[in-house]
């Protein structure tokens, strides 16, 4: 199966922080992994690696089977336009409407003139696409309210949405459902796997619940410290390894 | 929790320091606050004047008024007019440059953003020319905002004449410097997350800039340029001192001719403009904040569709008030321009430029001024030439004549003004908070009785009050008034500013304590403490930084406004540049504004500094 993101060694820090070091990992076309581990073990930072977003310090990348340091500034626009990316803050501009919102997310392929003249109102064929797009993700009727009056599920729909309106090929999501009740959890997750498997994408997630993780994805990748410590089918997972994460993340919320 | 008893002797240190200021000020400015001629009874005045406070004229006072001669009544309402018409007219000029300069003096929409490895020769260049576009812009801002828009006046109107535009432009310069500097702030203090987040798709920084970054610090920006508006309705009212045709105008002469109860009257007319505007600015922030609520949606129709997107589009939320009000404004902007009295002077281009010449002439410094007063550039430059030395001598003759002391004096009056306001606005607080004087501060004790509870949403109110009438009235007319009453010292000028700020204050400070959360005072007033006590050691303690945020801005804007106040006959820059311009001496006059330039400009850096520091740890506090 096509490789689509590869990175090899992959070292980062921030300043005097490791966040990662020696990541291995590739995932294949039409995967689903869940990237667990604690707070602080570096999965905001593989995340934003994997979305061309950040540089490593040291290690070989390939997203979409591309170098993204070799790229300049159109080719990172191009390359970033086909990656979905639902950020954990969701990123969304609270005093614009929803329709606004999810409009943004064809800014990569857009010039700034066409971006202003959708930051007004977008075409009807346009309209009518997120339109339908907004329907799949339950929240149709909001098209046209501001994104502040919606509430906090809603709002992680319309990030939702705009990431799928860029059309990707793989969406990666960052601690989508830490800030949520278990119930709602579940129908995010819900939401993810079935718009993923529609649409054929590759959907990564990060998140800090082992059980979630276990339940919607077929393959679980395991963080500690910004190492892996464990990469494989999550019912495989085996006991003191489970041990291990917890332990991990009861000293994290120990600190 | 340990308290680190350092930060406590810190915010002791700094009261103590400030009031060292107002002592040192008070010292520099001499003790005398009433300089009347002997025998003058100034009370007697002051007790006619306050009379007219509540006897307001709406008749000339003035009995041998020619017969067919404009009633005193509409001819207030006239000069309220013209107030609106020029500062709307100042701020249409203001506005778009301060949208130019605040874009070009933000850095947030340079490319290059998000970018890999080493930026290419092309970027570089790009990147190094758009920082020497915002150094430019940023000198061009505190240029414009350094010099008072009084002083612009009189330079504009010897340079130009006697036309309304002047004084808008006038107006407009350091409006637009303001702006400028206020929007590029906004754009900057926004939350990155949405522009990173549209960056992550791909998008340019110019477009996570237009897309996400602009749309949100648009109501903030909209609702700073309401209060510009209202700054602007102050403005346009003082440049009747020096003769526009404004309500300031009919202020000075009323007074001038100890026609108290028209005053008065026209005092009130001004304020009820500004307190109007203030309350629209306040409505507009709400309504921005909140949103519209939509129309509640009929049941779904049977088919396939729930919401079709143009049912959807047609009933969308959509703040009518808000568009039918701006809309309005840009007509009423426009009617501005081109209705009524010709805003431009009556003067041929020949007379114009002729006018500049001589008015250039008289600008340039005595030693090397040309003989031939319609010298073209090169004769003026060639002026120059070998004769730096002279022009220093001159510069720092004057320097040693009067412009050391007049500096020193402006910055005392500023200083002491802002203290002598901070004082009084921390002393009035706990009397005008929405959150302290109530019967029940902070919902503990909840049995107050129907009396007390009454009593304390009076002096609430009333305090508050007191603040709306000091900000609604410009500092120069309460200076004017003063001086009038009190005769020619600084102290007038030190009442006057204090006052004005005293009303800002009272409501920015009030606004950071009522944005404090509750928890500490209430628990204070449940262990017994009452509204003062909790106020002393909960509310002012926690609220500090952000107050001293404040204080250094008001600082600066005092600095400002000190520069001027002396045209009323006070011994600081004003006076020297009001009498140089009486005497036709402008080479003087600009020499005495660069001076307050220079001293509003490092009262900028300093308070900016100030505030960069303050605003690092104030979300700590």
């Amino acid at each position: 199966m096509e490789k689509i993101l590869e990175l090899a060694d992959i070292h980062r820090s921030f300043g005097a922080v490791k966040a990662l070091s020696e990541i291995n990992l590739q995932i294949h076309k039409g995967e689903r992994v869940a990237l667990i581990g604690a707070s602080g073990s570096g999965k905001t930072t593989l995340l934003r690696l994997l979305g061309a977003q950040l540089a490593p310090d040291r290690g070989e990348i390939r997203v979409l089977g591309r170098d993204p340091l070799a790229l300049g500034e159109s080719g990172l626009r191009e390359l970033r336009s086909r990656l979905g990316y639902m950020p954990q803050d969701l990123g969304l501009v609270p005093n614009l409407r929803v329709l606004q919102n999810v409009v943004a997310g064809r800014c990569g392929r857009r010039s700034i003139l066409g971006t202003l003249r959708d930051l007004i109102l977008p075409a009807l064929g346009v309209r009518r696409r997120i339109h339908a797009l907004l329907e799949r993700v339950g929240i149709e009727e909001k098209m046209y309210d501001r994104v502040d009056t919606l509430s906090g599920g809603q709002q992680q729909r319309v990030a939702v949405a705009r990431a799928l309106f860029q059309e990707p090929v793989a969406l990666l999501a960052d601690e989508p459902v830490s800030a949520v009740d278990p119930a709602r959890a579940r129908d995010v997750l819900d939401l993810l796997v079935r718009l993923c498997e529609e649409e054929g994408l590759t959907l990564l997630v990060s998140m800090h619940q082992l059980e979630l993780a276990q339940d919607y994805f077929p393959r679980v990748v395991g963080l500690k410290a910004g190492r892996i410590v464990f990469d494989g089918e999550g019912s495989s997972l085996r006991e003191e390894e489970m041990a291990d994460l917890f332990q991990l993340r009861e000293r994290a919320a120990g600190v | 929790m340990k308290v680190p008893v350092s930060i406590w002797s810190g915010k002791r240190l700094v009261v103590v320091i400030l009031l060292g200021v107002l002592v040192t000020c008070g010292w520099i400015l001499g003790p005398r606050v009433i300089h009347l001629s002997e025998g003058a009874n100034p009370f007697a005045e002051i007790e006619r004047f306050f009379g007219g406070a509540l006897a307001p004229s709406l008749e000339d006072e003035n009995p041998s008024l020619p017969a067919g001669a404009k009633p005193f009544l509409l001819r207030t309402g006239e000069s309220l007019m013209r107030t609106c018409r020029y500062a709307l007219v100042a701020m249409s000029l203001a506005l778009p440059a301060g949208l130019v300069l605040g874009f070009l003096a933000s850095s947030a929409w340079w490319p290059g953003a998000m970018m890999y490895g080493a930026a290419s020769l092309k970027r570089r260049l790009l990147r190094g020319s758009l920082r020497l576009l915002r150094w430019m812009c940023r000198l061009l801002i505190t240029l414009g905002r350094s010099i008072h828009e009084l002083v612009w006046a009189l330079l504009f109107l010897s340079a130009l004449g006697d036309a309304p535009i002047a004084a808008c432009v006038a107006l407009a310069l350091p409006f637009a410097g303001t702006l400028g500097k206020v929007f590029s702030e906004l754009i900057d203090e926004q939350t990155q997350a949405p522009r990173a987040a549209l960056m992550a798709t791909g998008a340019s920084p110019l477009q996570a800039f237009c897309g996400a970054l602009l749309p949100a610090a648009f109501p903030e920006m909209l609702t700073y340029t309401v209060y510009r508006f209202e700054c602007a309705l102050r403005s346009s009212a003082v440049l009747g001192f020096i003769g526009v045709e404004t309500i300031g105008l009919g202020i000075r002469q009323s007074y001038e001719n100890l026609y108290y109860g028209e005053v008065w009257t026209q005092l009130y007319a001004l304020v009820v403009l500004v307190v109007l505007v203030d309350i629209l600015g306040a409505r507009l922030r709400e309504r921005l904040n909140r949103g519209v609520a939509r129309k509640a949606l009929p049941e779904p129709t049977a088919g396939e569709e729930r919401y079709p997107e143009d049912l959807l589009r047609r009933t969308a939320p959509r703040d009518w008030v808000v568009r039918g009000g701006v809309l309005a404004t840009v007509l009423l902007t426009l009617l501005c321009w081109n209705v009524g009295k010709e805003l431009g002077a009556d003067l041929t281009t020949d007379q114009r430029s002729e006018r500049m010449s001589r008015f250039l002439t008289k600008l340039t410094p005595a030693p090397v001024r040309p003989e031939n007063r319609l010298a073209t550039g090169s004769e003026r430059v060639e002026a120059f030439r070998g004769k730096t030395g002279e022009v220093a001598d001159w510069a720092g003759d004057l320097w040693t004549r009067n412009g050391a002391e007049a500096l020193l004096n402006t910055v005392a009056i500023a200083s002491a003004a802002i203290v002598l306001a901070g004082v009084g606005a921390a002393l009035l607080l706990p009397l005008g908070s929405r959150a302290l004087a109530r019967g029940d501060p902070f919902g503990v004790l909840g049995a107050a009785s129907r009396g007390v509870r009454f009593l304390w949403a009076a002096v609430g109110f009333f305090t508050r009050s007191l603040f709306v009438l000091g900000r609604a009235v410009p500092e120069y007319v309460y200076a004017f008034l003063l001086v009038g009453l009190l005769g020619p010292s600084a102290w007038p000028l030190v009442l006057a500013l204090a006052l004005h700020n005293l009303g800002i204050l009272g409501r920015l400070w009030g606004e950071v304590m009522e944005n404090q959360r509750p928890e500490g005072p209430r628990h204070w007033i449940q262990c017994g403490a009452g509204r003062f006590q909790a106020y002393l050691g909960s509310l002012a303690p926690l609220s500090f930084n952000r107050f001293l945020l404040f204080f250094f801005y008001r600082w600066e804007t005092c600095i400002r406004e000190a520069t001027i106040l002396g045209m009323l006959g006070i011994s600081s820059l004003g006076y020297y540049v009001s009498i140089a311009h009486n005497w036709l001496r402008y080479d003087e006059m600009l020499f005495y504004v660069l001076l307050g330039a220079a001293a509003v400009f490092a009262g900028d850096l300093l308070s900016d500094w100030m505030r960069r520091r303050l605003r690092g740890s104030a979300g700590c506090s």
